[in-house]
């Protein structure tokens, strides 16, 4: 079964780094995703490892193994693209049997082996049906079908979801999870969308500019984002330009630019610090008394109300109340609002403040 | 900055009905989504009024004045492709500029003009890049600033933020939504994306096989969706069949395991056979067993700000719910739930001629 190392990949274009000295262990069975705007380098790592790019430095593991030197059809693996390549002249069973066909399999064995593969995506049916025939979901179902009926373990999917229809990926991304773990295998998936990665991922892998700057669970991503950039970058979040008032065993406190005072858990800053708060909307309440802000927008988002304010600090606030609560928010109310003290993050300030911390392009 | 009617509009291909009786207006200064699946004939409604398209029957109207055979350059309306199709040999100014040169206009409004677009798409930095120098957001802000340059009213927008990365994209949604409000101009913005829909527009407009099912508020068509489709399309939802067993006030619906549901008040015969859809995010999950159906939790998944945890409902299938990440914790799978909602929240639809399954395609 495969376990995937990078050690100290560097990939360079002139004077462009694709990849800074990745060390990535990727073990058997794992889903991981690497996450990241375009141009960070991520679709540059998958095509290392299927060995369609050439690192400038460093090495590729596979199960142990070197695989410099290793082409791309030695190394085992299922590969599926954004902008799917299906063989427009072949049908559906034609085109998921090509893998066992072109190592000789024999019949009985490769219609076998494609059954399998078109029963696990649900295409059995539509198996004498042309890829023009097919809608674009189903289309990239027989790309899976097709990757996985050559034997591979190790699954690479570069943005396979990209070209569908927002809808159709929402349901492809359960059925596509579904699918690689009831099978076992060791999957790396590369997205830019962040909710996909959320909702598919063991583990996500954040790159930015050729580097990975936080490796771990969703879970632990979303709740603790080592960066300013992470917090921005995984779910939408709320940051606050302060000042460290006080700091000690049981909280931070940050001084707003109005005066204000918010508490956060203890961090590694120094009183004086120039810093910046990350807060969740979720994590936001009105209350009684707290940060003053004035209502600027309130936009609805389905099972809640998302309602922007311009706050006293100057910072820019986001809080959400479902859309059964009592209290009506307009544009111009005065609110007060208070955060949830576990959950806000203090980072120390950048170079480039906020605008160049959380940059996408 | 004009309204815009369409009445009646037909157009064929070779027996595809891409636009099969569009009727609908868009208010000056209003800001719609044209939302529905890929072929539901969103992009042919869009080139229809811009002119690119004809139909083969029915009117377009611009504040009231028949314009269906007036030429795309004399409609005040521009249309942004997904692509942006910007000049790859000019730079960004002479980009934005292209449309009041060959127009002729002065120099000095050309100028006035060019600064203040680059204003408006904070691109006055960057006026001497050329496109490949630019980041997808720099393209599709110059192809914005290009477009409104020569003084369009109509603003046809297809897909424009398909191209960007998912992030960019809900950072831009913002943008272009107060850019558009912020020149009153009238938009129409075509998409597939439902969360991109209901942040921005004034009314949706949810097309399938080129009609029209349900144009309305965003609050109005996620709360009171008028088909399973549209329910199911517009953020997920799950479905209940049955027959009704009580119509008045709120709405009975029982199946023939004797399971009931209720959703909110309706005009529906007793004895009629309907669906109950109800949205995942309104979907309420329990320990305790006052639901309205018992099920077994199969699945839970970390959303980041939410959870959404599958039950298996035996004999039933799978319902979903979507809840805030801070209930993790309090459900495990293998855990025996009980499901329920609000039945204000939840809708009840007569059932067609076609199956569920069938109504509920999305490609």
């Amino acid at each position: 079964m495969p376990e995937v190392v990078m050690k100290n990949i560097t990939m360079r274009w002139g004077n462009v780094i694709a990849a800074d000295d990745v060390n990535l262990k990727i073990q058997d069975g794992e889903y991981v995703t690497i996450l990241g705007p375009s141009g960070c380098g991520k679709t540059t790592l998958v095509r290392i490892i299927a060995g369609i790019l050439e690192q400038t430095e460093g090495e590729v593991y596979i199960d142990g193994k070197s695989m410099a030197n290793i082409p791309t059809e030695e190394r085992d693996i299922g590969y599926v693209f954004q902008n799917i390549a299906l063989f427009p002249h072949l049908d559906v069973i034609g085109n998921v049997s090509y893998g066992p066909r072109v190592r000789s399999v024999d019949k009985t064995d490769w219609e076998k082996i494609s059954h399998k593969y078109l029963e696990l995506v649900k295409l059995l049916d539509k198996m004498e049906m042309f890829p023009s025939e097919l809608c674009g979901g189903e289309q990239q179902k027989v790309s899976l079908a097709r990757a996985l009926s050559t034997g591979a373990r190790l699954l690479l999917l570069d943005e396979p979801l990209s070209a569908l229809d927002a809808r159709v990926r929402v349901d492809l991304r359960y059925d596509l999870r579904r699918l690689v773990k009831s099978l076992g295998l060791t999957t790396l998936h590369v997205t830019h969308d962040q909710e996909e990665a959320m909702s598919v991922s063991d583990r996500i892998v954040l790159m930015r500019s050729g580097k990975i700057i936080e490796s771990d669970t969703p879970e632990n991503v979303y709740m603790h984002p080592k960066s300013i950039f992470a917090a921005n970058f995984i779910g939408e979040t709320n940051l606050l330009e302060g000042v460290v008032k006080s700091v000690d065993e049981v909280s931070t406190t940050v001084e707003l630019r109005d005066g204000s005072l918010i508490d956060a858990p203890p961090t590694n800053v120094n009183n004086g610090d120039p810093v910046v708060v990350s807060v969740r909307p979720e994590n936001v309440f009105p209350a009684a008394a707290g940060l003053h802000a004035v209502v600027s927008s309130v936009t609805f988002v389905g099972t809640y109300l998302r309602v922007m304010t311009e706050a006293d600090s100057d910072d820019r606030v986001e809080f959400d109340v479902p859309t059964t609560s009592e209290r009506e928010y307009n544009k111009g109310d005065d609110v007060h609002l208070t955060l949830d003290k576990r959950s806000a993050i203090v980072y120390a300030r950048t170079p480039g403040g906020i605008g160049e911390a959380t940059r996408l392009e | 900055m004009p309204d815009i009617r369409l009445e009646d509009v037909h157009k064929h291909y070779d027996g595809i009905k891409a636009a099969d009786g569009l009727d609908f207006s868009v208010k000056d200064g209003e800001y719609v989504c044209l939302l529905g699946p890929t072929g539901a004939g969103k992009t042919t409604a869009l080139r229809i009024i811009a002119g690119l398209i004809d139909p083969d029957s029915g009117r377009v109207l611009f504040d009231g004045e028949d314009v269906t055979a007036v030429e795309p350059e004399d409609r005040r309306a521009v249309l942004l492709s997904q692509t942006y199709s910007l000049f790859p040999q000019m730079t960004v100014a002479e980009n934005i500029l292209f449309g009041p040169i060959i127009r002729n206009w002065p120099e000095e409004a050309r100028n006035k003009t060019l600064a203040n677009m680059l204003d408006m798409v904070r691109l006055t930095r960057r006026s001497d890049a050329y496109p490949r120098e630019l980041s997808g957001g720099m393209q599709q802000r110059t192809a914005l600033a290009r477009a409104l340059a020569s003084g369009a009213q109509v603003l046809l927008l297809d897909e424009p933020l398909r191209a960007l990365d998912a992030r960019l994209r809900i950072s831009l949604r913002h943008d272009l939504r107060s850019l558009a409000k912020s020149l009153k101009i009238t938009t129409i913005h075509v998409t597939h994306d439902q969360d991109e829909a209901l942040v921005m527009a004034d009314r949706i407009a949810v097309i399938r096989n080129g009609r029209v099912l349900q144009m309305d508020t965003p609050m109005e068509v996620f709360d009171r969706p008028v088909s399973p489709f549209v329910a199911n399309f517009v953020g997920q939802s799950n479905f209940f069949q049955g027959s009704v067993v009580r119509a008045n006030g709120n709405v009975e619906v029982r199946d023939e395991q004797g399971r009931a549901v209720f959703a909110r008040a309706m005009e529906v015969e007793m004895g009629e056979k309907v669906v109950v859809g109800i949205k995942v995010g309104n979907t309420e999950i329990t320990k305790e067993w006052e639901g309205y159906l018992q099920g077994v939790v199969e699945r839970i998944l970390f959303e980041g700000r939410n959870l959404f945890i599958d039950v298996m409902v035996s004999g039933l299938g799978r319902f979903s719910s979507r809840m805030p990440a801070g209930k993790k914790g309090e459900f495990a799978v293998g855990d025996k739930v009980s499901i329920r909602w609000a039945p204000d929240k939840a809708t009840v639809f007569t059932m067609r001629d076609r199956s569920l399954d069938d109504e509920l395609r999305v490609e």
